[in-house]
């Protein structure tokens, strides 16, 4: 099978010796969207520019459709960039900055018309076709900046940080569209952003980086609710974090020893017995019960152990949420929310004991550095 | 004190600078209109004419006066600034492209350009008919001292440049290369139309600065003298307002040049509006 985007081992290193991407490994399928996401400086941006050709590749191999990249200038490689600030052409018209890539390419007349008579309509553009970018507004410039990269026919479209300095609203609407066109067009996407609401919503799979490093590669849902590094674990989502040393197994359920008491949840992979480890919890994941001594066994029964003992600090519904603060035993505060029906108003008083239980299932043990 | 009065002072101080500024030119334009032959390059005018206009083209019966001689002194100047103009604006063009990207040795390269309107003039001359001297090489304004004119004038042009490029998104390039489109025609048909005001303008430094340049040309340029050296010329025998004519009336073609500046300007943002609706056809 030939992959859209292939990247080996790919490293960046900066002329003055700083390391920007190390050994970074991803295939991607035609027709994927993958979003590159990781706090700024992480090198996703670094990386999109390598698969765009602005970047040397200091190490390592790239190639489109199986062929390798590398040493091949960013005119030739059948990649198309949306930039940040659009990097529309200021001198020309909308019509004509979305049929430039064509033109060089010695298109005949006619069906150079026709394709940019189509992308212009296809993103609502016809009407300002006539006049120049800087007129118009974010939205427009962004629409104008894709209708140019997509009319090439790239067979991946790399965007930095597209929808960056468009305002909430827009940048919703657009993200829609944008998720609608790449899969009317199965157009390979790889998009960088910083914000993981948009990597969440848009992506097929998700790309985390840091410092460098690729963290993990999973579809938005997995990393979520199975980070594989504490990175992640802190990254993406509202966790818990347990820190404490393997235990032992019990029905194929992984035994982490915490001040907590012996917490279980499934392991990423494979565990010696005294390794130091962590149990990450999704807080979607946690279920708040009131504290009577009762009750505990049962809890813990139904939640294989997973019990922690923890008093309310503020209950309050807004709307149809109810958001809880509530304090642990060692003074961490943890913030959880549910919809309105399962934890009703004065559910909870303040300082009230609360036991905190979650099922081994939805617990992951990763390997704590 | 008080606002109204640092106001107050503040608009002597720019009132006095303006003055000094242009007094100079002014009263050479006055004395320009002083009667001739007789009237001399002093207060007060005799009789207002425009009899040293005429005598600078010779329209005028002859007299002890001498015409200026600067006809083809300003043919030659305008030859070399323009020659100038062309060779600098074209160096310092390319250069400050190439100082978009560090490479090695760019410091040094960088101040060795600019070290050509660094040092004195006087010297770079004198230095320049001496290695001419040693080498053999006939002085010329078109030679020895078109050279020396084009590395006073380069760096003008490069700094000009490095200006208008640093302000420049190198994601519209980038943009154009990911279409497709080659180094080469995206230098030709995106940096450069969104350039071109700057190149004016260093077009313009060069041209300025080469016509009315005098201290390198003075021992460089050999036998034949350019304006500003025929100009001065003339001084060393005796000042008549011939040559305050002559002052307002290239202070005129400066004016006249900075029209055209202004004209092409204009024109360059207006072609490329005509070029985009033509492209439409």
């Amino acid at each position: 099978m030939i992959y859209d985007l292939e990247l080996y081992q790919v490293g960046k290193v900066y002329d003055n010796g700083t390391p920007a991407v190390i050994d970074f490994n991803l295939a991607v399928n035609k027709g994927e969207f993958i979003a590159f996401l990781g706090p700024s400086g992480c090198g996703k941006t670094t990386t999109l520019r390598m698969i765009a050709g602005f970047e040397s590749i200091s190490s390592g191999n790239m190639m489109i459709k199986g062929v390798r990249i590398n040493d091949i200038s960013p005119a030739q490689r059948p990649t198309s960039m949306i930039f940040q600030n659009y990097a529309l052409f200021p001198h020309m018209t909308v019509r004509n900055n979305v049929g430039y890539g064509l033109d060089v390419k010695g298109m005949a007349k006619a069906e150079r018309n026709a394709k940019v008579d189509r992308i212009l309509s296809t993103l609502g553009l016809d009407d300002i076709a006539e006049n120049k970018p800087d007129k118009l507004s974010g939205g427009q410039r962004q629409r104008i900046a894709l209708a140019r990269g997509l009319v090439v026919e790239p067979d991946i479209l790399l965007l930095d940080e597209p929808l960056g300095a468009l305002d909430a609203n827009l940048r919703k609407a657009i993200q829609n569209e944008l998720k609608l066109l790449q899969k009317t067009l199965g157009i390979t996407f790889v998009f960088v952003t910083h914000a993981q609401s948009e990597a969440l919503a848009l992506s097929d799979r998700i790309v985390v980086m840091n410092q460098g490093r690729v963290e993990q590669i999973s579809p938005p849902h997995q990393l979520y609710t199975r980070p594989n590094t504490p990175f992640v674990a802190q990254f993406i989502g509202r966790n818990t974090i347990f820190k404490g040393a393997v235990k032992g197994r019990n029905a194929g359920h992984t035994m982490v020893d915490t001040p907590f008491g012996t917490l279980t949840g499934d392991a990423n992979g494979a565990m010696a017995d005294g390794a130091n480890v962590s149990v990450v919890i999704p807080a979607e994941a946690i279920e708040v019960h009131a504290g009577n001594a009762g009750g505990r066994e049962e809890i813990s029964r139904l939640s294989g152990g997973n019990v922690i003992d923890a008093k309310i600090r503020r209950f309050d519904v807004v709307g149809h949420i109810s958001h809880l603060s509530v304090a642990l035993p060692d003074g961490r505060m943890l913030s959880l929310e549910a919809h309105v029906d399962k934890y009703p108003p004065g559910a909870f008083p303040v300082d009230a004991d609360i036991t905190l239980a979650w099922k081994p299932e939805r617990a992951t043990v990763i390997p704590a550095h | 004190m008080n606002s109204s009065g640092t106001k107050f002072a503040l608009g002597v101080y720019t009132s006095l600078f303006l003055v000094f500024l242009y007094a100079p030119m002014v009263v050479l334009g006055i004395l320009s209109f002083q009667t001739g032959p007789e009237g001399g390059p002093q207060f007060p005018i005799i009789e207002w004419s425009t009899y040293w206009y005429q005598h600078l083209f010779g329209f005028t019966p002859p007299s002890r006066i001498a015409p200026l001689p600067i006809n083809e002194a300003l043919f030659r100047s305008l030859v070399l600034s323009v020659m100038t103009m062309i060779v600098s604006t074209v160096l310092g063009v390319s250069s400050a492209q190439a100082f978009r990207r560090k490479f090695r040795g760019s410091g040094v390269a960088f101040y060795l350009i600019v070290l050509g309107m660094m040092v004195p003039g006087v010297l770079v001359g004198l230095g320049m008919a001496l290695v001419a001297n040693v080498l053999g090489i006939d002085r010329h304004w078109w030679g020895t001292a078109f050279v020396l004119h084009v590395v006073y004038t380069y760096p003008f042009a490069f700094l000009v440049m490095l200006a208008i490029l640093n302000r420049f998104d190198p994601s519209v390039e980038e943009a154009a290369w990911s279409l497709g489109v080659s180094p080469i025609r995206t230098f030709r048909k995106i940096t450069f139309p969104l350039i071109f005001p700057g190149v004016l303008s260093a077009m313009l430094f060069a041209f300025t600065l080469s016509y009315d340049e005098f201290s390198r040309t003075l021992f460089a340029s050999g036998r034949d003298l350019t304006l500003p050296l025929a100009i001065y010329g003339t001084f060393s025998v005796e000042v008549h307002p011939n040559v305050f004519a002559f002052g307002v009336l290239t202070t005129i073609f400066s004016f006249a040049l900075l029209g055209v500046y202004a004209a092409l300007m204009t024109l360059s943002i207006r072609r490329a509006k005509r070029i985009a609706i033509q492209e439409e056809a």
